[in-house]
């Protein structure tokens, strides 16, 4: 916003004849003015009009050739920083692809169109054409807001078909067709929180949507953990049996009544076999019932 | 007058399945609109996003073997039946499919290249790995000059109880996989002493310089191999594990199965 800050700064300069143009504007229209101050005014009228179409078209022309500079400057930003690579062969990418496109430029015209938005509010303010303090205040306010808005929701579209092909690659083990709801379901959380954000930057009320998806994380967290339970217990017993080794591969052990050799100590399960009988413990319950080495 | 084609045609007439040996997308989108013929694809990874697939191991430098196992592994899916006629597009010279074998299935004497590493007690991965590494040393040796080596992939447990420690155990304590980039240079270090490199199921290494120490009777290896074979050869008929040997003589891999040479690579070759 520095850019914006400071472009509007050096307009605070050109806004003197702006005032006085707008004072004469205000003169014409008002019924009060006399005919021979009328008259005179449409004179100075006739001249600062042209010097503030001269003043517009510069504007308009600086604002053009900064978007400009900027859309390129962000493009090379994006790909520099791997983002063209990072989004290939998710369905944004290839969205934008069928529209001739891409997101790296997409996201480059998005950043060119606010900066050209800067100017041209500038150039209609400084020509007159709108209230220049309240509206252009307001409008300024408003376009951080806007800007982020927009994209937060390009990037969580992204970032959610990015998710949607990670979570599916993961499952693709798995062959039951049920579980292809999941990277659904991963996709629309990642939406649904880029939306609220992006409301949220807006000022529109979030509050229910917030509590809507407070519910759907504590659900998250509480299912979640209730599932995982026996496997952290087991991940947390198994970093210490793999850290400490108080049992290797190839030692006779006894373990919760079961006696054979060890074959496998992994993070979740100990394998334990004898006799062709090979019993998959978990490692929380060799914590638990301890571990009788047998040496003879 | 005969054209080429009516007379090398004959090679794939009557043939029901093709199998394509790692075929490139556009190759293979050809195939796939044949009406009345059922493609299947052999390679190391499905990288075509084919129906019906083969994983191979290695880029066997030997078309018969390359061949073989994949028949076999089609076999074993059902992808073809037995006595199918079969036609195997494949590579022999450079880049690109550019031979053509007719092969009936099945015909072959089973060679149990397939079952050494789909169906044996460790991971295929897991063989396929220890196969890698034993071909690498093959290739580098020890500091230019040739080395041999031994691992004994599988059923750790078992094997550890039949064999005995020559040295202390530098795997101890340590949690490195057969497939990790930093083994391969380990294992070259370690491969100077003698004895054998044990390893789990899942990859792990558990120990190196292991004397094993199984009953040697009965195993039915070539004449001529070492010792290192002999042992080697000899613990997979005690246990149910895998054998790879890097010979030092003759510099070839060979891996045993239940006490059976299976597969003689020339790590030279690949």
């Amino acid at each position: 916003m520095a850019l914006a800050v400071s472009t509007s700064a050096s307009t605070a300069v050109a806004a003197a004849p702006v005032a006085s143009a707008l004072a004469a504007v205000v003169s014409t229209v008002s019924p009060t003015a006399g005919p021979i101050a009328a008259q005179g005014g449409v004179a100075r009228n006739l001249v600062s009009r042209n010097v503030d179409v001269v003043l517009l078209g510069v504007i308009l022309l600086v604002g053009v050739l900064v978007a400009y500079l900027v859309a390129r400057a962000g493009r090379r930003l994006l790909v520099a920083a791997g983002v063209g690579s990072a989004v290939e062969s998710t369905a944004s990418e290839r969205a934008a692809r069928r529209l001739g496109t891409s997101v790296v430029s997409v996201l480059a015209w998005v950043l060119a169109l606010f900066v050209f938005l800067v100017f041209a509010v500038l150039a209609l303010g400084s020509a007159a054409l709108l209230d220049y303090r309240q509206y252009l205040r307001d409008f300024i306010d408003y376009l951080p807001g806007l800007f982020l808005a927009v994209l937060v929701l390009i990037v969580g579209l992204v970032v959610a078909d990015k998710v949607e092909l990670l979570v599916g690659e993961r499952l693709r083990g798995i062959k039951i067709p049920s579980v292809g709801v999941l990277p659904v379901l991963a996709k629309y959380s990642v939406i649904f929180v880029a939306a609220l954000i992006a409301l949220g930057q807006l000022g529109v009320a979030t509050a229910a949507l917030v509590v809507v998806l407070g519910a759907y994380c504590l659900a998250l967290v509480v299912l979640g953990g209730l599932a995982c339970k026996d496997l952290l217990a087991a991940g947390a017993a198994g970093i210490y049996l793999l850290l400490n080794e108080p049992y290797a591969i190839g030692d006779e052990v006894r373990i919760d009544g079961t006696r054979g050799v060890v074959q496998e100590v992994d993070v979740f399960v100990t394998r334990v076999e004898s006799d062709g009988e090979e019993f998959v413990v978990p490692n929380q319950r060799v914590i638990r019932s301890g571990i009788v080495r047998i040496r003879e | 007058m005969a054209d080429l084609d009516g007379l090398l045609g004959g090679i794939v007439e009557g043939v029901t399945t093709v199998l394509l040996f790692s075929p490139s997308t556009s190759y293979h989108e050809r195939f796939a609109d044949l009406e009345d013929v059922s493609v299947v694809v052999v390679g190391p990874e499905n990288a075509v996003g084919a129906e019906r697939f083969v994983e191979l191991p290695l880029e066997f430098e030997s078309i018969t073997e390359r061949i073989r196992f994949g028949i076999e592994g089609a076999l074993d899916h059902e992808f073809v039946a037995d006595g199918e006629e079969i036609a195997c597009a494949t590579t022999v010279f450079n880049d690109g499919i550019d031979g053509v074998i007719r092969a009936r299935a099945g015909e072959m004497n089973h060679s149990g290249v397939y079952d050494l590493f789909t169906n044996s007690r460790a991971d295929s991965d897991v063989i396929r790995d220890a196969v890698d590494v034993a071909i690498e040393l093959g290739q580098k040796g020890q500091k230019g000059k040739p080395v041999g080596a031994l691992f004994i992939v599988g059923d750790a447990g078992k094997v550890m109880n039949k064999s005995r420690p020559l040295s202390y155990n530098p795997f101890e304590k340590s949690h490195v996989h057969v497939g990790d980039p930093i083994v391969n240079v380990m294992i070259k270090e370690f491969s100077r002493l003698d004895g054998a490199f044990v390893i789990s199921d899942a990859g792990k290494i558990v120990s190196a310089y292991r004397y094993l120490e199984p009953a040697a009777e009965g195993v039915d290896i070539p004449k001529g191999l070492g010792s290192r074979h002999m042992a080697g050869g000899a613990i997979t008929r005690d246990t149910n594990a895998t054998a790879v040997v890097l010979s030092e003589s003759d510099g070839m891999v060979r891996a045993f199965k239940s006490g059976e040479l299976i597969l003689e690579l020339d790590p030279e070759e690949y």
